[in-house]
């Protein structure tokens, strides 16, 4: 299985890698994009000094997880981006799949993989390493450790939503832009710290769609930062639970969409 | 013998959503759901014994495809009993593609970036293929369908009738007891076509695969299968031997003849004119009525004739009277 899989991304590779300078420019230019965004943050803060009471190393730490994450998500989840899992489903790659005598995870996990994701990968590891360097965080064995848990639960996280979406076309292709707000909205939104935000959008973030458990309170905790809503103490630690309770859900939700596909065959 | 494929009053239905047009159209997209109900399949029967050949012929959105893709377990019917070899292919989808291959049209199977062989190589992993029966397949392969011109080249670069015999090849690797195609010589040249009839039948014939394919081209049926399964609006119009098709409803037949010379009066008894011109008549008769010798009989004891030829009618002309004066219709 596994290895059918690595076959299934090796072949997506190579042909990405066919035109080395191309690839190499498309990297760099992903990478760049992102860092761009990167310097407006920057921008905001010489001007106002802080966000939220935060000041930019600070933010660089969420902004840092949040990009390295999603960037990552994106590059390892490309099979199931909406976008792109929409036009699958319209050119009938979705009826092949179901041909095969294969899971349909491992095909669609195998239908993509845009390698030049690395360049915003590498991005955000850069901000990620550099607020390491810049904030004063008193470093122990939990936080190292707890450093790699975040990053995959947000990757699952984020992941879930990808799924979620892809879900979705089975229906209808006509929301794709919104779904596309939640999965790259998402990202600069866990990028602030949480109590910039109205109470309701907190709650929501933090209840319902359990993003703030994913960078915000592990950055509370790695900073050591009070806890601002006063909420138990073992909140830096969820980041698992919520990360692949969304993905297990996304995983249920998509149960439900291949049934109703294959009843409609829209 | 055991039915390889056996189908019992099955049918479809789809919601076909009504859309309204413009910015308030797409703002009552969101709030209302007026649709209407497509029967595209529409209690069909029927039961398919291993080793046939069958063509399975309609025009366009007659339920074809949608029966073909609830046999290879695409699609779950509305209702209605499916077995194929045993299974019931929606619920066991991975056993049973297993055991089918299928080529739905011009619908590409193989990797786009990848050099035909590297393809057939992943299906084999796929598949599970051993490697020694992987090996033989490929070069029969090889060999009926002339892959080597361009087993190297990527699929990207295939023409239509090369992409056909890579996706056929893919489709039989690892020895389906059942081989769905849907439209398989559409939009290809003569030659390309009689190449992957000649393919199907030897495929049917020397490994006694079982070989359902849709087409609305009559000539294939005609060329490839003795048994004919004819649908429209959903419904089985027809369920029998090509023969059978052939004598119950294609009776028309037509003699042409061409005169020595220009007759006033041709009128023959037992055939009527059909067409005139100049010294050549075409004369419509009934199978059942006379036969083609008494009337050339009767022709040649009145006129001094050049030439003449028996024209069958053309399956598709019967088809198409199936169609128009709702033959089957109970």
């Amino acid at each position: 299985m596994f290895r059918l899989y690595t076959r299934l991304i090796s072949i997506r590779i190579r042909s990405q890698m066919q035109y080395p300078l191309s690839f190499l420019f498309d990297t760099l230019g992903s990478g760049f994009g992102t860092l761009s965004e990167f310097i407006a943050l920057w921008a905001v803060f010489t001007r106002f000094g802080t966000v939220g009471g935060w000041t930019m190393p600070e933010v660089a730490l969420l902004y840092g997880l949040a990009e390295t994450s999603f960037a990552t998500m994106d590059m390892v989840f490309s099979g199931y981006d909406p976008t792109f899992f929409s036009t699958q489903i319209q050119r009938g790659m979705f009826d092949q799949m179901l041909l095969r005598p294969l899971s349909l995870p491992v095909q669609i996990f195998g239908s993509e993989f845009i390698v030049r994701r690395l360049g915003r990968i590498g991005q955000g590891l850069a901000v990620l390493l550099l607020s390491f360097f810049l904030n004063p965080i008193q470093w122990t064995l939990v936080k190292i450790i707890l450093v790699p848990i975040v990053i995959v639960s947000t990757i699952a996280f984020f992941g879930g939503l990808f799924i979620v979406g892809a879900t979705i076309c089975f229906w209808t292709v006509e929301s794709l832009e919104a779904i596309n707000i939640f999965t790259y909205g998402g990202t600069t939104m866990i990028s602030y710290p949480m109590h910039i935000y109205g109470d309701w959008v907190r709650r929501f973030f933090t209840f319902v769609v359990p993003a703030a458990l994913l960078t915000y309170y592990p950055a509370l905790y790695f900073l050591g930062k009070p806890d601002p809503f006063g909420m138990p103490p073992v909140m830096p630690f969820l980041a698992p639970v919520a990360g692949f309770a969304v993905l297990a859900t996304a995983f249920a939700f998509w149960q439900v969409g291949v049934r109703h596909y294959q009843s409609t065959g829209s | 013998m055991e039915s390889i494929i056996s189908v019992a009053d099955l049918r479809k239905e789809f919601k076909v959503f009504r859309h309204h047009r413009g910015v308030s159209g797409a703002i009552r997209n969101l709030f209302t759901h007026e649709h209407r109900l497509v029967k595209a399949v529409d209690g069909v029967t029927f039961a398919i014994e291993p080793g046939e050949l069958i063509g399975y012929l309609g025009p366009n959105g007659a339920g074809k495809s949608t029966t073909l893709k609830i046999l290879t377990g695409i699609l779950v019917p509305s209702s209605g009993e499916v077995r194929v070899s045993g299974r019931v292919p929606w619920r066991e989808r991975r056993a049973h593609v297993a055991r089918i291959g299928a080529v739905f049209g011009q619908r590409n199977t193989l990797w786009w970036d990848l050099p035909v062989i590297e393809s057939l190589d992943l299906l084999k992993h796929i598949y599970r293929v051993p490697a020694d029966r992987y090996q033989q397949n490929l070069n029969t392969f090889r060999d009926l369908l002339g892959l080597d011109e361009f087993l190297q080249t990527p699929v990207r670069s295939l023409s239509l009738g090369q992409l056909m015999r890579a996706n056929l090849a893919a489709a039989l690797l690892h020895d389906p007891d059942i081989l769905f195609l849907d439209e398989p010589t559409i939009g290809l040249d003569v030659v390309a076509k009689e190449r992957i009839r000649q393919f199907i039948q030897q495929i049917n014939r020397q490994r006694a695969t079982t070989v359902i394919l849709t087409t609305h081209d009559l000539s294939e049926v005609e060329k490839l299968c003795e048994r004919v399964m004819i649908i429209d609006h959903g419904r089985l119009l027809f369920d029998g031997q090509l023969e059978e098709l052939r004598q119950r409803f294609g009776g028309e037949r037509e003699l042409v003849v061409d005169f020595a010379e220009v007759y006033e009066e041709v009128s023959v008894e037992g055939a009527e004119v059909a067409t005139r011109e100049g010294q050549r008549v075409t004369y419509r008769f009934s199978r059942g009525a006379v036969t083609a010798s008494t009337l050339i009989g009767r022709l040649s004891a009145k006129y001094r004739i050049l030439d003449l030829s028996v024209r069958e009618p053309e399956i598709e002309a019967t088809v198409r009277r199936i169609y128009e004066e709702r033959l089957l219709d109970k």
